[in-house]
């Protein structure tokens, strides 16, 4: 069973950084994990705390965040009240018993392909450590 | 400045007097205060404009239907050319600060009269118990075990932020009440009604420590209890399993001041064919969906500014404790985001500041 | 809900031997055709060709297809080929959605069953997603013919110039009495040594006379708002208390004013000035102002009014009143450069504890011709001094005061000891901590000075003082390392000059505020791309010229002010612009006016109606970043193409 775990992750990303930085990882044939499902928004600042509960509601073994560093959001501070919300959610999450761990939000740069594909393979072995996300077995409630 | 409103019939009477100096001083124009209708012993805050309605007035009775906030911000929305005086529980007040920093409504025309609290119960606990009238408890203490659980375990039952408060813990209620001020606006109106200053009760200090002494031991058993009750989803679903998608919860929810909540909005009205995958998927879904994304989401939306009333359990048809499981989350979301909500209206909702050096 | 029922085709891109080998491309087509409301689903080998995009057309008509999926590479590749082809077809190019299977699926794994499972779970997203897309309306909207330009050194006026001989109107708002900023106080410039005034005052006179420029000096912006093409400015213009149709710039009123020592600012305190004044004498405009807080009648209510009774145009005018302007614009260029940092706070170097330590700004008057000394390097006593010390980058570099290098000091620091050389013949010491001529010549101007005989020593002043070895050997001493040495040195001299560092203009938050820009952790304005887009900021319509955004020298202030007009010429000869499309609107009858986005939108695009208590958009200011949208709990604000239906509609479909 735990050997034929394929988790499935749910990457929220921001078109101008992490986005561009999976692009530039795929043009450069660097070699990471295919568990991960990219979707793409224009700023992490427009991450609505629903979308990361009905990713984790709906069996998503992880949700990983991706913005531009501090200082270089295109939308001047999106990232930054991303970071809160995250924070926020991630909390009461928590208090579920939904592994900390699940929910990670990191800042790739448009230039960092290989640092996307090293979160990414980094992250999916998390996630591998973890196990499955219980709630896929269950019911949609 | 603070003194004893003296009346023989005991508090109530006291309370009446004060409302109805207010009125006929033209200090109010009209005063919010929980009050009986003619057809039943359950008070309604009500809007009185004449003082000889005041004898139905019965702010100090251990019940309350709902939280007042709402109504309070109803009157308050927009300026009506009226000042009004408001009587209301703490934890109305705090809601009240809450929805001021929204936006929903505004103090300037406003005179809070807070009272200090002794908690209430059940509405239909209550009915059951006093439906004839005969044996009502008034104003004093009574048994913690008859409250409903959010004031059972509520430590912030004194007044913050009013202008003036009904001091019950310094009890002598029998004769009276005792009466502070606490802002400006408050003193003024103590001149205008020209009462003298009498030095509070010394036992007041220590009757309100003892009180929420008891009160946080329950909170903290509470809160422990709850934490370990909704460890995993599971769990948490097992909780919420009965709940009917009926949103009681959220309009009786002081803080919850969206004119349409997100879940009655297109966002939810899934096309068919979404439903059915979903069903195919795991075999089975349960309708109506997004039952489990509904509370969380509420609590993602609000649990930093819930003031812990209850009425969510209060108004709950399923018996749900939601009102324990917010108080559970947002024990750790207000310790997070360093907020405590209803407390002051300059302080900033947390989700809407930010900065770089923020962790 | 939307009752339009989605006919949604699927393209799935062999990209050559790209994408088609590792993914397996007809199991995801196979995969695809059997999706919610797929009518039609394929897979072709190169869907960008000429032939791709037809098959895409004719599908459209011959299927009626209202939504198309193309599974290929990134968005960012091809999305505009495509959403261009479903336009041709008479679709909505927004009814489009791409899926990433390239960058994403086959070039990132060598296993072809994730990658084909990763491939069908992206199409499956797209699908999920393209059936709530909408069709989107864009506007044009006209821009207003002119510009702003706030600050009238020599970027301000430069800017004008250029805008205003392109042909459009020119508002130069300067908050002084006359135009010029800080080149106008220098006499020499490095590295050519020309003549600061030269080439400065034809400049401020072309600005000053130009028919398409307006100048409004000693006045300040006090309001701003509106957004690319239609900017409304609000100026305050402060009262002169002299008529300037009148005045014909004479200067009797300054020659008979009777208060007479009040330092002068422009001479950086070395001189004074009287009451009525105007900084300079090749200031334009010409017209003096009267210093209200100097003024015997305006100030102490004394009977005086000399000046008026001696002009003989009648221009003093005393009871002139503040006075504002409301102005539309379509383009705004900042220019309101910089301030010398202040170094009394760094007590060691004795700034304004003894009389013969001098910022730079101040020897740069005193070298000036027009200057306090008429261009005389002297002290305080009138004697020439035997030994000068010139301290580089105080302030500069410096963890307490201004972290970062200010650029121009090395280069000015040199300029004045050749200065002291030729006009003194004193010794001069230079005391630097790295020599910085990166620049055109600078290199050889460095040159040239080390050859005229300058001591430069590599280390740090750690005091100035007044303790001396040696009385008749001068008045100061500075003590210092040679770090290069490693010795430690004790310098006697007559003069000190501190290369002060460079900082944003005071006032220069409050007019990032007004325009809604930015700046960074210094303070100074930030672009909207460090390499690509110099000029422009993330405020369509708002530029930056000269040390606003950052410590330069002047030709690349100049170059930057032209460029910074260029643009906003282009954006007024083009005449109109296009609102985004992907942009926020607010459901007004789902808002609560909780005001909450108001707080979280970045570019101050959200307004408040009070009369029906709602937000609203203003969607030429929008970017579409969606920090309300997340804000707002019952997503009464919604960022079109990405709305809570279309993220989660993609979710949802993912992980179905
Ligand atoms: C001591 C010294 C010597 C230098 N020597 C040389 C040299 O030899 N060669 C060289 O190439 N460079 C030299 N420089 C650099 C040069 O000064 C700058 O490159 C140049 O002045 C920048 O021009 P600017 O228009 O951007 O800014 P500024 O000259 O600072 O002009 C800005 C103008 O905007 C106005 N302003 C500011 N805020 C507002 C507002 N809110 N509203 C309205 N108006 C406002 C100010 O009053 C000012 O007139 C020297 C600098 C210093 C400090
Ligand atoms: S009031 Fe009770 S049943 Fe109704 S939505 Fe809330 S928890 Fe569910
Ligand atoms: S969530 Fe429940 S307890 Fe909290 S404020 Fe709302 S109604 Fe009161
Ligand atoms: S956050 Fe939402 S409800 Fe509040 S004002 Fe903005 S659009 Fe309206
Ligand atoms: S999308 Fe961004 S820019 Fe547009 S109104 Fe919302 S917060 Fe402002
Ligand atoms: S644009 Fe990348 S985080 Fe805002």
């Amino acid at each position: 069973m735990e050997a034929s775990f394929e988790p499935k992750i749910i990457a929220l990303v921001c078109n101008w950084c992490t986005y561009t930085a999976a692009d530039l990882a795929g043009t450069s044939r660097l070699k990471y994990p295919a568990n991960v499902r990219l979707v793409r928004l224009m700023c992490t600042g427009m991450i609505d705390v629903k979308y990361v509960i009905k990713a984790l509601l709906d069996g998503a073994d992880g949700v990983f965040i991706g913005g531009c560093h501090p200082g270089d959001c295109h939308y001047i501070n999106g990232n930054l009240k991303a970071r809160k919300r995250i924070q926020g959610v991630g909390s009461i999450l928590e208090s579920f018993g939904f592994e900390p761990q699940r929910l990670a939000l990191r800042w790739i740069g448009a230039s960092e392909g290989p640092e996307f594909a090293h979160h990414m393979t980094e992250f999916v072995n998390t996630i591998m450590q973890l196990g499955p996300n219980p709630s896929k077995a269950r019911m949609i409630l | 400045m603070e003194t004893f409103l003296k009346n023989p019939k005991g508090a109530h009477e006291a309370v009446r007097d004060l409302l109805k100096g207010l009125l006929e001083n033209k200090l109010a124009d009209a005063v919010l205060v929980a009050a009986r209708t003619p057809y039943s012993q359950l008070p309604m805050p009500m809007l009185i404009a004449d003082g000889q309605h005041l004898e139905k007035a019965v702010p100090l009775l251990p019940v309350a239907p709902f939280n007042a906030a709402r109504q309070a911000e109803a009157l308050l929305r927009q300026d009506a050319g009226r000042k009004l005086a408001l009587v209301l529980r703490p934890c109305e007040i705090r809601a009240l600060v809450e929805l001021v920093k929204l936006n929903q409504c505004s103090l300037d025309q406003a005179l809070v009269i807070g009272l200090e609290c002794y908690g209430r119960m059940e509405n239909h606990d209550f009915l059951d118990k006093y439906a004839s009238g005969e044996g009502e408890p008034a104003a004093s203490r009574i048994d913690e075990q008859l409250l409903c659980t959010a004031c059972r375990t509520c430590t912030r039952c004194v007044p913050e932020t009013a202008d003036l408060t009904l001091a019950t813990f310094a009890g002598g209620l029998e004769k009276g009440i005792w009466l502070q001020a606490k802002t400006e606006a408050g003193e003024q109106v103590c001149k205008d009604l020209e009462l003298g200053h009498k030095d509070m009760d010394p036992g007041h200090r220590q009757a309100v420590e003892e009180l929420k002494a008891g009160r946080g031991q329950a909170d903290r058993e509470l809160v422990e209890a709850m934490a370990r009750a909704m460890a995993s989803m599971e769990d948490f679903q097992k909780i919420i399993a009965d709940c009917i998608n009926c949103y009681n919860c959220r309009r009786a929810c002081p803080v919850c001041y969206c004119k349409t909540c997100v879940f009655v909005t297109d966002v939810f009205q899934h096309p068919p064919e979404m439903i059915f995958r979903r069903a195919e998927k795991r075999g089975a879904v349960k309708l109506p969906t997004d039952t489990t994304m509904y509370h969380l989401t509420r609590l993602a939306h609000i649990s930093h500014a819930c003031v812990g009333c209850g009425h969510c359990t209060s108004v709950c048809p399923a018996g749900i404790p939601v009102a324990d499981f917010f108080k559970t989350v947002a024990r750790k979301t207000q310790e997070l985001f360093d907020y405590i909500p209803g407390r002051d209206l300059d302080e900033p909702i947390p989700l809407l500041v930010f900065d770089e050096n923020e962790k | 809900m939307n009752k339009e029922i989605p006919r949604i085709g699927v393209y799935v891109c062999h990209c050559g031997m790209n994408i088609a080998p590792r993914v397996d491309v007809e199991q995801v087509a196979e995969f695809a055709s059997r999706l919610d409301h797929v009518v039609v689903a394929r897979d072709y080998k190169f869907m960008c060709s000429n032939p791709g995009q037809e098959l895409i057309v004719e599908d459209i008509k011959a299927h009626n297809l209202n939504r198309v999926v193309v599974a290929s590479c990134s968005p960012r590749m091809h999305e505009a080929t495509f959403r261009k082809a479903c336009r041709k077809a008479g679709l909505s190019p927004y009814n489009f959605q791409m899926a990433n299977i390239r960058e994403q699926a086959s070039w990132v794994t060598d296993d072809s069953r994730l990658a084909t499972a990763k491939a069908k779970d992206l199409v499956a997203a797209a699908v999920g997603r393209v059936a709530f897309h909408r069709p989107l309306q864009t506007r044009r909207v006209e821009v207003n013919k002119s510009v702003l330009v706030i600050g009238g050194g020599i970027a301000g006026i430069q800017a004008a110039i250029s805008a205003a001989d392109a042909g459009y109107k020119v508002y130069l708002v300067e908050r002084e009495p006359s135009i010029g900023g800080h080149m106008a106080k220098f006499d020499k410039t490095f590295p050519t040594l020309d003549c600061a005034a030269c080439i400065m005052t034809p400049k401020m006179v072309i600005a000053g006379q130009h028919e398409n420029i307006e100048l409004l000096t000693y006045s300040e912006v006090v309001g701003l708002e509106g957004f690319v093409g239609n900017y409304k400015a609000r100026i305050l213009k402060k009262p002169r208390y002299v008529d300037e149709d009148k005045c014909t710039g004479c200067g009797t009123c300054m020659e008979k004013c009777p208060t007479r020592r009040v330092p002068s600012g422009f001479e950086e305190g070395l001189a004074f000035r009287p009451a009525i004044y105007s900084p300079f004498p090749q200031a334009v405009p010409k017209t003096p102002v009267i210093d209200a807080e100097h003024c015997r009648l305006l100030a102490k209510n004394k009977r005086c009014g000399v000046c008026a009774k001696f002009c003989e145009a009648d221009a003093i005018d005393f009871d002139q009143k503040p006075q504002y302007l409301d102005l539309t614009v379509g383009a705004v260029i900042v220019a309101t450069g910089f301030a010398a940092f202040d170094p009394s706070s760094m007590v060691q170097y004795g700034y304004g504890i003894y009389p013969e330590v001098y910022t730079s700004l101040q020897f740069e008057r005193l070298n000036n011709a027009t200057g306090p000394t008429a261009g005389q390097i002297v002290m305080k006593n009138g004697q020439v001094p035997r030994k000068v010390a010139i301290i580089h980058c105080v302030g500069s570099r410096d963890r307490n005061h201004l972290p970062y290098c200010s650029r121009v000091c090395c280069m000015y620091s040199l300029k004045f000891a050749h200065l002291v050389r030729e006009k003194t013949g004193a010794e001069v010491w230079s005391f630097y901590i790295d020599m910085r001529s990166p620049g055109k010549l600078y290199e050889e101007f460095y040159n040239r000075v080390q050859a005229e005989g300058v001591h430069a020593v590599r280390g740090k002043v750690a005091m100035v003082t007044d303790i001396v070895d040696d009385p008749g050997r001068g008045s100061l001493t500075v003590v210092a390392e040679n770090t290069l040495t490693g010795r430690n040195l004790r310098l006697p001299v007559d003069m000190v000059i501190l290369s002060v560092g460079l900082q944003p203009a005071e006032g220069a938050g409050e007019v990032a505020r007004m325009a809604g820009i930015s700046a960074d952790g210094d303070g100074w304005f930030t672009e909207l791309h460090a390499k690509l887009a110099p000029v422009n900021t993330p405020t369509a319509g708002i530029f930056l010229a000269g040390c606003c955004q950052g410590p330069k020298d002047i030709p690349d202030t100049v170059a930057q002010a032209m460029a910074a007009a260029g643009q906003a010429t282009a954006l007024l000869a083009a005449g109109t612009v296009e609102t985004r499309a992907e942009i926020s609107s607010i459901d007004p009858d789902i808002c609560s006016g909780c005001k909450s986005c108001l707080q979280v939108c970045p570019y101050n695009a959200i307004y408040f109606d009070e009369g029906r208590q709602v937000a609203v958009v203003n969607d030429a200011l929008c970017q579409g970043c969606g920090s309300c949208s997340a804000t707002c709990p019952s997503s009464a604000a919604a960022v079109a193409q990405f709305n809570d239906s279309q993220v989660m509609a993609e979710i949802d479909a993912i992980l179905a």
